[in-house]
This record gives structure tokens, C-alpha cells and sequence, in this order.
């Protein structure tokens, strides 16, 4: 508890670069700190997500939702990984179309949010969820804000259930820090 | 100017020395190169471990850089934090900041190693889809080589402890190889000087050199033995010359004066007479006129064999004159009558001589006796008596018919 006081101590006293809690991403001062960490969040998952067949140079993000932790969700890939295309869309688009690589599920009725995630079942789609701290409700990957910064936890049954695979290095920090809701 | 005083050394010493200094020096200078080539190796295999250890930090790291989570970043360090010989490790972000850093907390064993091996930190670029996203820094330190050096350095001073006794064991044989046959010379040369033993000879060595200085001195050696035996034969017989008449082949004078000196003293110690004969050839000179020197010669040679024919052991004759012989009877037993002897050498003389040309002599003799110590006491006077005994021996001849 105390050691916890004084990081958080520590944090304010050094804002640029800080010790952290167990797997708290850094986000950093300022009106875009928080969509900042999100899309390098998002965009870290995604290049540690692999699809099925070929590499592809395009990726399509649909958006579900509203998302609770920024506005602008825009996934931040480092290097040369693929373009990623942002769509805002509908669940039944989602379903009808099927062409969403990523879905980014935000705020959404627990229907809408059901179907879908059961649509994703043994679908090569990766799914991501702002609105679900403790990833519980099916997305793969959930990310949340926590007192240290953003942290994303990791549903391993959701992954396991899906032809996509996830960098185990990926599952392994998500995974520590999921289980601490 | 000073010289510094010779210091003598055997020649064991002399080689044990320097074939010490050449062992030592041979496994010094190779237990040298071993360690150093070692520890050159060592440093490649460090190195290398390093190199392997940032890239598995890198590989650890990487996600944890993408997500820009230092407690991610500290666990995907954990694997190195096990490795031996890492002193340090740190990671940076893209913007050179540190994400997380770890020290380790086993102190550095040598310090000085450690800073000459690994001066400067092994740093692994990690990237992600082909652009930079952090570095990875790796400090060795020297645990890993400490252990090395110490085991080399032990087992460098064991083999230097094994080869120097080797070589020394091997050394010392092949010093007694050489010394031995050394020592065997100069006995035989010390035998030589010191005890005169010139039958003594080097046996045959095994060493091609010193068997010929052995064969040369063995030839040395026969000449001189060769020297030493015409030497001596040479001095027997200058002193039988010396000592014996050339044509009687009896003692002369002075020999007989040392015997009679001699048997005098010796008789005074024990107690016992001792005679002394004093023998002149009658008419020798008008013999010796008469029928010449060869037939003087003749007669003296035959006086002579008859004198020495009626000696027993231990008597002793003499030719002292021209035609004067001496006879020692010693010891003298109280049962001989002195004038017995006498008459003895008389009737031994009296007979007749075959001289050359075959005319026949009858040679006489007029024989004087004196006895010590009933007649005298000491050397001359006892001649003096006997000569004067013979004398009036040769005057009652005269008169005899």
C-alpha cells in the first residue's frame, strides 16, 4: 500500500518517464495523452495479432459502438505494418458485410454486444473492447483505465476460440495484468 | 680493479641449474599462451553470451517497448536476470528514455576484469516491422571469467609444479647419465696419481665422447704402465749393481757393511752371536800371474759358488776385495764351534778348480773368525778381528806344508 502511495507519488513528481505498476502503459500528459496510449495500445495488439494466410498491407477496423476512453480511435502501428482503415459501422453492417478485420467495440447494448461476439466465433476477426475492465463479456483483448495509466487484459478463451493468433509475449503481459480486475 | 673470486661448482649442480631455468622458462612462457589464449576464447564465449542475452532481451522486451510498459519490460527481463555475468541491464524507447532498468545485486567480482573485457555496454536495437522502437543495454562483468582465470591460473601453477618436477626427475637422469661415466675417469685418473695403480683401467661408457676421452686415457695409461715397469727394472737393476760384485754376482762392500750393521743390531736386540768369516784367497796374485785373468776370474766365480754353497738360509756372503770374501753365520748356535766353520770353508775352497784351457787349481784360503759379541761389540771392530784372525791363519799356512 505504501509502496503503491509513493509510485503514484512518483508519477506525478516525474511525468515524463515514471516507474509503474505491473503492466500500466505510460500515458503521457496532455488533452491527447489518453487517445494517444489507446491507439498505440491498439496498434501494438494489432501487430502482435496474425491472420490466417497471407500478410496482408490492409487492415479494416470496424468501430461498434462508442468508445468509452477516447474519441478518435486511429490505431498507432509502429513501423511498416499494415495500413489500417477506421470505419464506424453498425453490428448488423458488421454481420451483413464481413469484411472487418478488427472490431472495436465500444459502448453497446448487451445484445448487440452477444451477437456479435458470437457472430466473431471461429471468425479470423480480432476484437477489442474499451467498455469491459474486467473482459468478461467475450471481447479478446479489453483495455481499461487503471490509477497508473492504461493497462489491457487479455480473454484467453476468446483467443483460443478463434482462428487468430496472438503473440504469446502479448498474451503473457495482458494476462498478468487481467487478472487483477 | 676487482676480480671476483672463482666460485667452484660440480658439474651435477651446474646442469641441475640450468636445465631448471630451461624448464621453467619452456612451462612458464607455454602456461603463459595457454592462459591467455584461454582467456582470449573465454572472453569470445562471454562476449557471445552477452550478445545472446541482449537478444533474448530483445525478443523479451519487445512487446512490452510496443506497449511502452516497463513492468512488462522488467518481466521480459527476468530470463536474463538469471544469467551469470550480467551486471547490468537496461532498456530504452525509441526516444533514448529508459523504460526499466536492473542491477545486478551479486557485486562484481573484479572490477579490474570487468573493465578490461567489458568496457563498454552490449546494446541490441529492438525493432518492430522494421523501424527502431527501443535498445536494449547489457553490461557483463567478469563472474563468469573470474572463475576461469582462477581455475586456469591453479591449474597452470599445477602443471608448472608436475612439468618442473618432471623435468627435474628427468634432469637429474640425464646428469647421472653423464656425471657417472665423468666420475668413473676420474676415479680411475685419481687411482692412478694417488695409489700408482697403472693396471687400472675405463671401463667402456656409453656416451661416444667421453668413451673415446676414456680410450685415450687407457692408452695414456698403457704407456705409462710401459714407463713405470722398464723403470723399475731399470732401478732393480742399478741397485743390484750398486749393491752386487758384476763377476761374482755377490754382495759387494757396501752391502755387506748395511748387512753387518743390520745383523749386528738385530742380534744385540734378541740376544744373539752372531759369526763373521773373514776369507782370503791364498796366492791369488801369483795365480792370477800365472795363468792369467781369465783363469783369476774363473777362480774367483768357483770361491765365490763354494763360499755360497756352504751357507744355510739366512747366512750371508760378500766380496769385498779383490780376492777377500766376508760370510756372515747368524744366528750363531752355541753348539757350532767357530773353527768348524771355518775348517768347513776351507775343505768347501780346497778343491780343485777346472780352469779354462783345462789345467786344474787347487786353490787355498786362509779363513779369520770373530764373534760378536764374545770378540767384539760393534761392526769394525769385528772386521778387525776377523782380518787379523785371518792373518794369522794365513801366516800359519805358511808355514804349513
Amino acid at each position: 500500500m505504501l509502496a503503491s502511495l509513493f509510485l503514484i507519488g512518483a508519477i506525478w513528481s516525474t511525468p515524463q518517464m515514471s516507474v509503474q505498476a505491473a503492466s500500466q502503459t505510460i500515458v503521457e500528459d496532455g488533452i491527447d495523452g489518453m487517445t494517444n496510449a489507446v491507439n498505440r495500445m491498439t496498434g501494438g495488439i494489432i501487430t502482435y495479432a496474425r491472420w490466417p494466410g497471407p500478410a496482408e498491407s490492409h487492415r479494416t477496423l470496424c468501430l461498434v459502438g462508442t468508445p468509452q476512453l477516447t474519441a478518435r480511435v486511429a490505431p498507432d502501428l509502429p513501423g511498416n505494418g499494415p495500413r489500417i482503415t477506421v470505419r464506424r459501422t453498425t453490428p448488423g453492417a458488421v454481420i451483413s458485410n464481413g469484411d472487418c478485420d478488427i472490431l472495436f467495440l465500444g459502448r453497446l447494448p448487451i445484445a448487440d454486444r452477444q451477437r456479435l461476439i458470437g457472430w466473431v466465433r471461429g471468425r479470423p476477426v480480432l476484437t477489442i473492447s474499451d467498455d469491459d475492465p474486467a473482459c468478461l463479456y467475450g471481447a479478446m483483448f479489453c483495455l481499461a483505465e487503471k490509477p497508473a495509466g492504461l493497462s489491457f487484459s487479455v480473454n484467453l478463451d476468446s483467443i483460443g476460440r478463434g482462428p487468430l493468433r496472438v503473440d504469446p509475449r502479448v498474451l503473457k503481459i495482458g494476462h498478468a495484468d487481467g487478472g487483477t480486475p | 680493479m676487482t676480480r671476483r673470486p672463482l666460485v667452484r661448482t660440480s658439474l651435477q649442480k651446474l646442469l641441475s641449474r640450468f636445465h631448471f631455468g630451461v624448464t621453467l622458462f619452456a612451462v612458464a612462457l607455454s602456461g603463459l599462451t595457454i592462459l591467455l589464449s584461454g582467456i582470449t576464447a573465454m572472453r569470445g564465449y562471454a562476449d557471445r553470451n552477452i550478445e545472446l542475452a541482449a537478444q533474448l532481451g530483445a525478443y523479451g522486451v519487445e512487446p512490452a517497448l510496443v506497449f511502452n510498459d516497463a513492468a512488462a519490460a522488467r518481466e521480459g527481463l527476468a530470463p536474463l536476470m538469471q544469467i551469470p555475468g550480467i551486471a547490468r541491464l537496461r532498456v530504452l524507447d525509441d526516444r533514448s528514455r529508459p523504460l526499466t532498468e536492473w542491477v545486478s545485486p551479486s557485486e562484481d567480482p573484479a572490477p579490474l576484469l570487468t573493465r578490461v573485457f567489458f568496457p563498454e555496454p552490449f546494446a541490441v536495437t529492438i525493432r518492430r516491422n522494421g523501424s527502431a522502437i527501443g535498445t536494449i543495454q547489457v553490461w557483463g562483468d567478469s563472474s563468469t571469467l573470474i572463475d576461469y582465470v582462477r581455475i586456469g591460473l591453479l591449474a597452470g601453477l599445477a602443471c608448472l609444479i608436475v612439468t618442473a618436477l618432471g623435468t627435474i626427475a628427468m634432469a637429474r637422469r640425464f646428469e647421472y647419465e653423464l656425471v657417472k661415466p665423468l666420475n668413473e675417469i676420474a676415479t680411475v685418473a685419481h687411482d692412478v696419481r694417488l695409489h700408482r695403480r697403472f693396471d687400472k683401467r675405463v671401463q667402456s661408457l656409453g656416451i661416444t665422447e667421453l668413451d673415446r676421452l676414456g680410450g685415450d686415457i687407457n692408452a695414456l695409461l698403457d704407456e705409462l704402465q710401459g714407463w713405470q715397469g722398464s723403470m723399475e727394472s731399470e732401478r732393480a737393476m742399478l741397485a743390484h749393481r750398486a749393491s752386487h760384485d758384476a763377476l761374482t754376482e755377490l754382495p759387494n762392500r757396501a752391502a755387506f757393511d748395511e748387512q753387518l750393521a743390520q745383523r749386528i743390531g738385530k742380534a744385540q736386540q734378541q740376544g744373539n752371536r752372531l759369526a763373521l768369516l773373514f776369507i782370503d784367497a791364498d796366492n791369488f796374485k801369483a795365480a792370477n800371474d800365472r795363468f792369467g785373468h781369465a783363469a783369476g776370474d774363473a777362480v774367483l766365480v768357483a770361491l765365490s759358488n763354494r763360499i755360497g754353497a756352504t751357507l744355510r738360509d739366512g747366512d750371508f756372503a760378500a766380496r769385498i776385495g779383490g780376492d777377500e770374501f766376508v760370510v756372515l753365520v747368524d744366528p750363531l748356535d752355541s753348539a757350532m764351534e767357530p773353527s768348524a766353520l771355518a775348517e768347513r770353508i776351507r775343505a768347501s775352497i780346497s778343491q780343485p778348480v777346472t780352469l779354462p784351457g783345462n789345467a786344474l787349481y787347487r786353490p787355498t784360503a786362509s779363513v779369520g773368525v770373530a764373534v760378536f759379541p764374545d770378540d767384539a761389540t760393534d761392526a769394525a771392530a769385528l772386521l778387525t778381528v776377523a782380518d787379523a784372525a785371518m792373518y794369522a791363519d794365513k801366516l800359519s799356512n805358511r808355514t804349513r806344508p
